[in-house]
């Protein structure tokens, strides 16, 4: 450990003003960090911090979608680990070019954005897919607008996003069984043979139910079915997504107005029946919809980063039923038979206006105070 | 220290519940500056012999209050431009600086009422007095619509009102009627954190029969003792008059100096932190010489000293040698030393956390050990509203940051920068260390002064319009 911090002070000149890698002085900052706090003092009042800085802050969602990363393990292989690797090394590389640009240090928001991309994809994506996405995603989606803080969109969602609309096929040919069994693919690397691709393309439960064939509730449950990497295993996400909610990270108010506006939606719509839709049979039981598919995961990790989320309490409640609503409308009345990547950045879009709309009330409330 | 959010934290340091007497100082080094007064006007000369509760300076721009000097002893001005240094310090019967001449002359020019706020300001009990809406000195010749009276102080670690009552209760409600004498009608509110409490009764039975006391409880949360909330919770606005506000301590000091007549002198303050050894309230007049106190006390080498409580204190520099007439407590605060490896993924059992982000929300409530650390690296603000969480003023903070940061001054001053109290909360909470409280007071400084410019250009352009219309009718009646 002190070794390690004298070497750092030995370094540091080299990437101070005047050194010859003053340059990389944002990656130099960001290891040294990493391995230790920084030696910062308050100025002046309040003299005492809280301890919580953004790493810890980021640190928290890495830790509650460990569950789901292992579920990917165990259902899909340990191919999952290169995802992992090749997104945080496509997305960093991104987000360190534009802190030396920029000659800021680099934000602790792309740690939660290279894990959460992956887990979002389906698990036999092409690696070169994985990179490309992120960097798109992290590019377009955060540095544009300013990186972490001022940007618009969740940039694992615009990644996303971008690659089922730039490769719809590919995409759709990287859905898998997933594994069943006692120890399931974690002992192998799960081997993406282009030949043997079809062989193992399982359409996914919404797709089937589209098709008008429905899996059981208890395996969307636990997670044994087709999907994205992260988003099969309705009881660890909820496990990880209730520790979020738990640490205050994410706000229960976005999560609960989702699946809350979510439930009642589809119950109405399936309680009415007089809806008349033009695939016969579209709705199952509500738990089905609600375990089925990217909605869990997109409400316990997507919607809540609180940057791209509205800043008021008021404004959360209308963005969930906002996200929550749209899901629903997508996955039943559209085309598409997943709805909660477009739900949730349309919900991005309108964040800021009902953040204004928010604010607009409490700032005339608070007029007339003192 | 409780907060708005369901936070409970403990600190370290906490100063017990009993009053230490200092051993005398043989010099005192009184500053001329404290964090509302400048004394300017120095009223001693050199040299000169002074007994205990001589006028030694004045501040002008404060209804003259005065810095009276606590001990008798010799005048030294030239030893610390900062300071009025009082050697030879010897203590003597206490004595009233009041000329006869001058009293009859204000009793002629105010009344009896006069009298009474002439004698608070020059027996030093009225640099107790706050507006409740800026924090500032009051006119002591003003007519408030009310009174508050605090007994409470939650900001860690100033001196505490049940430890400054204990023992003078009735000196207490004697203070209180004396504050209700200067006032026709206007009433007094007796904040307490219980009004239910035997002591409550106590003061209760003591001001029977006065309709003038109503009573107000507040819960024992940070910061809901600040003046400004409490004139805003009880209704009393602005534009209605100033409310005057005072704390224990000003009680006391009111029913010594109208009652006794007899200055105020003694202080109590706290001594709390980390760095202290036993932390406690001691007994000390103004002036009292910090390095006394830093021997007796301070056990960390490198520590940080702090005029008054640990979110919204003054550095107190080493070129300060003594006391400040206004000091409510010292907090000592060790410096940070030691970089962590790793810490942002320990654990965490040994420090709590307003997010529940650390093991140590699983553990029952303990006491935390802090230093002046920054515990983070400043980073842009990613709206958690934590900050919105914690402000007891209801503003949102970090949508005042954002607008700071486009420097839009006119959409911060519509947002109500103004009714920030400067409690520092929201910079205790934030996770990306952005320095809330201070860009909100430099941001009401430069809207004061924009208003201020504003006013003057104004009161000049009347003028001219004025000037104009004098010539033009004097040319009129020329013509």
């Amino acid at each position: 450990m002190k070794r390690l911090l004298k070497i750092i002070e030995a370094v540091r000149p080299t990437f101070e003003e005047g050194g010859k890698l003053h340059a990389f002085k944002p990656v130099f900052g960001a290891l040294e960090h990493f391995f230790f706090a920084p030696s910062t003092t308050t100025i002046g009042a309040p003299h005492v911090r809280d301890p919580l800085d953004l790493k810890r802050l980021m640190s928290m969602v890495i830790i509650s979608v460990v569950p789901s990363v292992l579920a990917a393990f165990y259902f899909f292989g340990l191919r999952f680990i290169l995802m992992i690797i090749v997104s945080y090394a496509a997305g960093l590389t991104v987000e360190a070019i534009f802190a030396m640009v920029r000659k800021e240090g680099i934000n602790e928001g792309f740690f939660v954005t290279g894990i959460l991309f992956p887990l979002i994809l389906p698990p036999g994506v092409p690696l070169w897919m994985v990179g490309l996405g992120v960097a798109f995603g992290v590019f377009i989606g955060k540095e544009l607008f300013g990186g972490t803080g001022r940007n618009i969109f969740n940039p694992a969602l615009v990644g996303r996003c971008f690659l089922a609309l730039a490769y719809p096929k590919a995409m759709s040919a990287s859905w898998f069984e997933p594994s069943s069994g006692l120890t399931g693919r974690l002992f192998e690397y799960f081997s993406v043979d282009p030949s043997a691709v079809d062989a193992v393309t399982v359409a996914t439960p919404l797709a089937q139910a589209k098709g008008g064939e429905m899996c059981s509730i208890s395996h969307l449950f636990l997670g044994s079915v087709s999907g994205s990497a992260g988003e099969t295993s309705a009881i660890l996400i909820i496990l990880g997504g209730v520790f979020l909610l738990f640490t205050r990270v994410a706000s229960w108010r976005t999560v609960v107005s989702i699946l809350g506006s979510f439930i009642v939606l589809t119950w109405a719509l399936i309680g009415g029946g007089a809806v008349k839709c033009g695939i016969p049979g579209v709705f199952g039981p509500v738990m089905w919809h609600l375990f089925a598919g990217g909605l869990l995961f997109g409400a316990f990790f997507m919607a809540t980063d609180p940057v791209t989320s509205p800043t008021m309490n008021a404004g959360k409640w209308l963005y969930g039923i906002t996200i929550g609503s749209i899901t629903v409308l997508i996955r039943n009345f559209t085309g598409y038979v997943e709805g909660v990547t477009f739900a949730i950045l349309l919900g991005n879009i309108v964040a800021p206006i009902l953040d204004e709309i928010v604010i607009g009330i409490r700032i005339r409330r608070l007029r007339s105070e003192g | 220290m409780k907060f708005r959010g369901g936070h409970n934290i403990l600190l370290l340091g906490r100063p017990e519940g009993v009053v230490r007497v200092m051993p005398e100082p043989e010099v005192l080094y009184l500053p001329l500056r404290s964090r509302r007064f400048v004394f300017s006007e120095v009223v001693v000369k050199d040299g000169q012999h002074v007994n205990n509760g001589d006028t030694l300076a004045k501040d002008p721009n404060n209804y003259d209050v005065r810095l009276l000097s606590p001990r008798a002893g010799v005048v030294r001005l030239n030893k610390d431009e900062n300071h009025i240094v009082l050697e030879e310090v010897a203590k003597h019967e206490e004595h009233v600086d009041m000329a006869k001449e001058e009293l009859s002359h204000i009793e002629r020019e105010m009344g009896a009422g006069g009298i009474k706020r002439y004698r608070l300001n020059v027996l030093g009990a009225w640099q107790f007095f706050y507006d409740a809406h800026t924090g500032a000195l009051p006119d002591p010749l003003g007519t408030p619509q009310a009174i508050i009276v605090s007994t409470v102080s939650l900001e860690p670690f100033v001196a505490r009102g049940d430890v400054q009552l204990h023992k003078r209760l009735s000196n207490f409600t004697r203070g209180l009627e004396q504050l209700q004498s200067l006032l026709e009608y206007q009433p007094i509110y007796l904040v307490l954190p219980d009004i239910k409490s035997e002591f409550a009764n106590l003061i209760r039975n003591h001001i029977r029969g006065h309709a003038w006391a109503k009573m107000v409880e507040i819960p024992l949360t940070y910061p809901y003792d600040d003046f400004a909330i409490l004139a805003r919770k009880l209704g009393l606005k602005r534009n209605e008059g100033p409310v005057w506000a005072v704390r224990t301590e000003g009680v006391l000091a009111v029913d010594r100096a109208l009652t006794l007549s007899k200055p105020c002198l003694i202080r109590i303050v706290s001594i709390g932190g980390t760095g202290v050894n036993s932390p406690t309230h001691i007994k000390v007049m103004p002036g009292y010489p910090i390095q006394m106190i830093r021997d007796k006390y301070v056990f960390e080498s490198v520590a940080r000293m702090i005029n008054g409580g640990i979110l919204t204190g003054e550095l107190l520099g080493t070129e300060t040698l003594g006391l400040d007439t206004e000091c409510r407590g010292i907090t000592i605060l060790p410096e940070l030393k030691d970089r962590e490896f790793l810490g942002f993924i320990r654990p965490g059992w040994d420090r709590s956390c307003y997010a529940a982000c650390y093991l140590s929300s699983l553990r029952e409530r303990f006491s935390e050990r802090f230093t002046t650390g920054l515990r983070g690296e400043g980073r842009p603000c990613i709206s958690c509203s934590f900050c919105e969480e914690v402000c007891p003023a209801g503003i949102i903070p970090h949508l005042i940051h954002k607008y700071l940061y486009r420097d839009l001054i006119e959409e911060v001053e519509q947002a109500r920068v103004d009714l920030c109290i400067e409690c520092g909360l929201c910079s205790f909470v934030c996770p990306s260390k952005i320095d809330l409280v201070q860009q909100f007071v430099d941001a009401k400084r430069l809207i004061e002064q924009e208003k201020e410019e504003i006013r003057q250009e104004q009161e000049r352009q009347e003028k001219l319009r004025q000037e104009e219309s004098a010539r033009k009718s004097i040319k009129e009646g020329i013509e």
